[in-house]
């Protein structure tokens, strides 16, 4: 298969999808009488004015992601990486949240400007966190991380309490290509022309990029600007598709990927073609959800069922895709001074824990305001605060070590049990479960949390056996179940069925439903996973350095691999059954125990473990009781303040 | 220049000062009743509709979920100051209920999963119209009739949930009255950003209310359980002989967009007739909403029959709230 035969099979496909949607709008292929029709005739105007803007505005669309993909992929050196990977929808989507909620008036200047502007303050953010490293493609994928995560926790927290008033914002999150005339692709249009000439401008220094990064500046190129250039076009085409027609997921990792798998392996072969095959991916599915949603009583928004259908394809690709991958990723990690005494660090974190679990028990408001302690009867408190405060603790424990370890045994950054897609499998559980049952119980919820987790850890066993586990491949199964995962929260949102709030409270990770019956059975699987990983330490410490030297010294890959990922899945199933898929602690707490200097495994498991405690300790509480009796969720408060502070060290190092 | 309905601000909707008098001279009537006859229970629900319902029968529960946005979306009645916020719907705070210590929760078929959680605290009744009329014959509006009667025997106010039952049946017998004749198939939308909309189709208390006063509604399409459904404006092309009902709030942005909505100025319920505004009706469970919906659409109907087509009649003349 060539990009050139692939993309006319899928010229052909979108041509009969194409006659196939014009025939039920129309109701015949009659041209001539759609041309003769008067101009007040509805389905000329619905030809004219929608049907047509809308499969132009796909093409441009699926076009600007794609060549938005294939400039992330290649400045950051990274296959994971895609057009929102370093925050522009996040910020958006943020920013016209904030505006919807505060500032309606702002609204009257139309969405997109709003849109655009959120998206160019979050990509400022990433840029300067990033540029005392002169903007080194590992740290940028850290900032661009840390940022979505903040600003999707943010605009979460905001969701839920608002859900009705926002229910317009999640049909444009969810990416519905909907036109009513041709404003959006005379928008558009333009901005695709003039990022993809910038791109032409540019292809020769970005191909250098393919070196490793001393041959590249001995060739004369400044790495700081060729990379703030070549970012720069890929986010103002993506937040310009962003503020016209929503989030549309997939397209900008997939369609490089595919083109890449079919023999695109130049950067000018993959900038030709990945943005046609792009167009018309994005141009299929778009036909495809036209034809089959006839008489819905809810919305199917194309963006997110792009990458909803997108995923399976996505997951069949991979192990095809690893094969063919290009040059060899330099391995660039950020230098750290390690702690002289790791274990004074680590002592006085749990002091911490322990100070934190004391405030979080006793302190607290009532229904007369901030009640001293001991004055509330413990019923009404403190059994209460318990199960939550156990819980939250031992799910900070077990993220973090399950995040140490996938990070030791990827050598990837990004990488976190979350991305893992075992949590995601778990969401995909549950929120299946609320869909199709009324009012499922505690039991049901656990049952059906744990099959998603088994579903999607045999998932990634079986893509991944061949390939001996290797870490990159892993990682993007793990997102790929992300993608599923996040498209169908999406769909559900833009739905606005009053079942969702339910499982928007969920998803957002509080501890509001853990008994003390659960909070302990979870607290015995910690306990036995921490026993099982400590005599691991000597895999987790030689790892990183890299498969071969591994073997030198003795290490089975596959055997070590497979062992460490189920301990893994393990840890994040039983986690995430608590405080749900999304609470990136797993994520933070490694990455917050490296900056402080731990750096040995033993060394940064144990400290990861103490701040993910502390963190999630401290944000249940602090979730519980600043909007008192209002809660917010402790997966999203950890986000934050773990967040603020990653960004803080971040912008330092 | 086109006129502008009620911009998307859904806290401008308040009652005025006949209909809160009202409601003081109710709550202080309910008071008396309530402490010369034995003390009533003491009910906290998380549902508006429920909370809806109780108060308009003058036994406000004592506490409710997420009143701010009861405020906004539920235009009346107003609950009591003393009603406390007890926290997100679908998350009531369980240190604060237990420290209340109501005599009973109130919950809906959507909660059911936290009922034995709730019972923790104190015995718990699922009280609801939309799992229980299901697939079956029985329509919304006998639901919602027959949750306002339980309602009454929990609050032990079953004289007044007949009553409440009573004054909406006359509410909507007397707007009947007032309906212009042979007036068309509503179609009532509620703009959820410029290309989408929610229609208010079989199965919502709004077109239940609108069916039990004679207008048929155009809307003949599946909807949700809730008997809404959320569409692309190009869905509505196929229906020509209607009249649109924009209920607000109308987002912000919608109304500046709508004469470049080609979509919009084209269909042909919009060229045929003139379309109409109401303002917000929340649809999901309270009596209350249905008697103000009476009013509001023949309001609105008997203006649009006296009152000239604004010149661009694409887009209704905003009607001002009662």
């Amino acid at each position: 298969m060539t990009p050139a035969r692939l993309c006319g099979v899928a010229v052909l496909v979108v041509l009969g999808l194409a006659a196939a949607a014009f025939t039920s709008v129309a109701g015949g292929l009659d041209l001539h009488r759609l041309l003769a029709a008067e101009t007040g005739d509805i389905t000329r105007v619905l030809i004219q004015d929608s049907w047509l803007p809308r499969l132009v505005v796909a093409l441009v669309a699926g076009a600007g992601l794609a060549l938005a993909g294939v400039l992330m992929q290649q400045t950051l050196r990274n296959p994971l990486a895609a057009p929102t990977t370093l925050g522009v929808a996040a910020g958006a989507q943020f920013a016209l949240l904030i505006a919807t909620l505060f500032a309606p008036v702002l609204l009257v200047y139309g969405r997109g400007l709003i849109a655009f502007a959120g998206g160019a303050v979050s990509i400022v953010l990433v840029f300067a966190l990033a540029w005392r490293r002169g903007l080194a493609p590992n740290v940028l994928v850290l900032a661009g991380l840390v940022v979505n995560l903040y600003f999707g926790a943010a605009s979460l927290a905001f969701i839920l309490f608002n859900q009705e008033k926002l229910h317009g914002l999640m049909v444009w999150g969810a990416g519905s290509l909907s036109q009513n005339n041709w404003a959006d692709v005379l928008y558009l249009v333009p901005r695709l022309v003039v990022t993809a000439i910038g791109a032409g401008i540019l292809v020769r220094s970005l191909a250098l990029l393919d070196l490793d990064e001393l041959n590249a500046r001995n060739l004369g190129v400044s790495l700081p600007w060729l990379r703030l250039a070549s970012l720069g076009l890929a986010v103002f085409i993506t937040a310009s598709v962003v503020a016209a027609v929503g989030l549309i997921g997939f397209i900008g990792l997939a369609a490089p990927a595919i083109v890449r798998l079919a023999g695109a392996r130049t950067l000018m072969q993959r900038l030709c073609w990945a943005p046609l095959f792009g167009a018309l991916l994005l141009a299929m599915t778009d036909l495809a959800l036209q034809c089959l949603t006839g008489a819905n009583a809810t919305l199917i928004p194309t963006g997110a069922t792009t990458a909803a259908l997108g995923a399976p394809l996505l997951l069949w690709l991979i192990p095809r895709l690893s094969a063919a991958r290009s040059a060899p990723r330099p391995r660039v990690s950020v230098p750290i001074a390690r702690h002289r005494h790791p274990e004074r660090m680590i002592g006085l974190l749990l002091a911490g824990v322990a100070v934190m679990t004391i405030i979080a028990l006793l302190a607290g408001q009532g229904a007369d305001g901030w009640a001293a302690p001991f004055t509330l009867p413990w019923a009404e408190t403190g059994a209460w605060r318990l199960p939550r405060v156990l819980a939250a603790g031992v799910a900070g424990v077990l993220l973090a070590l399950a995040g140490t370890i996938i990070q030791r045994v990827s050598g990837n950054p990004m990488a976190s049990p979350e991305v893992l897609g075992v949590s995601a499998g778990t969401g995909l559980g549950l929120l299946t479960l609320t869909w199709f049952v009324a009012a499922p119980g505690v039991w049901a919820m656990l049952g059906a949390g744990l099959a998603g987790s088994l579903g999607a850890l045999a998932l990634l066993i079986v893509i991944n056996a061949r390939a001996q586990f290797e870490p990159e491949q892993l990682l993007l199964t793990g997102i790929s179940i992300m993608f599923a995962f996040d498209a169908l929260q999406r769909i559900v949102l833009a739905g606005n069925d009053p079942r969702t709030q339910a499982a928007l409270a969920w998803i957002s990770g509080s501890t509001y439903h853990v008994t003390l019956a659960t909070a302990v059975a979870v607290a015995v699987v910690g306990v036995a996973a921490v026993a099982l990983a400590w005599p691991l330490s000597r895999w987790l410490d030689i790892l990183p350095l890299g498969a071969p030297t591994a073997r030198a010294v003795g290490i089975h890959i596959t055997v070590s691999r497979l062992a460490l990922l189920g301990l893994v899945a393990v840890l994040t199933a039983a986690a995430t059954l608590i405080v749900g898929p999304l609470s990136f602690v797993g994520l933070l707490a490694p990455h917050l125990a490296r900056l402080a200097g731990l750096a040995r495994a033993r060394a940064q498991m144990g400290g990861a473990m103490a701040i993910g405690a502390l963190l999630m300790i401290a944000a249940d509480w602090v979730g519980r009781e600043v909007l008192f009796p209002m809660e917010i969720p402790a997966g999203l408060v950890a986000t934050l303040i773990g967040g603020s502070y990653f960004m803080y060290r971040l912008r330092r190092i | 220049m086109i006129p502008r309905p009620c911009v998307a601000q859904p806290a401008a909707i308040r009652p005025g000062p006949v209909p809160r008098a009202l409601g003081w001279l109710l709550l202080v009537a309910g008071l008396l009743v309530g402490t010369a006859a034995h003390a009533a229970p003491r009910l906290v629900t998380v549902d508006w509709g429920i909370a809806q319902n109780l108060t308009a029968m003058g036994a406000a529960p004592i506490g409710v979920g997420q009143i701010d946005g009861y405020r906004s979306w539920v235009a009346g009645p107003r609950l009591p100051s003393a009603t406390r916020e007890i926290g997100l719907r679908s998350q009531p705070n369980m240190e604060l209920l237990s420290q209340l210590a109501p005599d009973r929760i109130l919950i809906t078929e959507l909660y059911a999963g936290q009922a034995d959680r709730l019972a923790e605290v104190a015995p718990v009744s699922i009280v609801d119209v939309y799992f229980s009329h299901g697939d079956g014959d029985s329509d919304v509006w006998d639901s919602t009739i027959a949750a306002v009667k339980k309602l009454g025997r929990i609050a032990e106010r079953p004289a007044a949930a007949h009553a409440l039952i009573a004054r909406t049946q006359s509410a909507i017998q007397k707007q009947t009255a007032r309906l212009p004749a042979d007036t068309k198939p509503l179609l009532i939308v509620q703009f959820v950003d410029e290309s989408h909309v929610r229609v208010y189709g079989d199965g919502s208390l709004v077109a239940a209310t609108a069916e039990r006063m004679g207008l048929d509604n155009a809307w003949q399409e599946t909807t949700t359980r809730w008997g809404v459904a959320t569409v692309a404006l190009d869905r509505l092309a196929r229906i020509s002989d209607a009249r649109i009902v924009v209920m607000g709030p109308v987002p912000v942005g919608v109304t500046d967009k709508i004469a470049d909505n080609r979509i919009w100025q084209t269909l042909p319920a919009v060229q045929h007739t003139p379309p109409i505004y109401i303002p917000a009706v929340w649809s999901f469970g309270g009596l209350p909403s249905a008697s103000r919906f009476a009013r509001l659409i023949a309001d609105a109907l008997v203006n649009a029959q006296t009152k000239a087509p604004a010149p661009d009649a694409g887009w209704p003349n905003a009607a001002p709230e009662a």
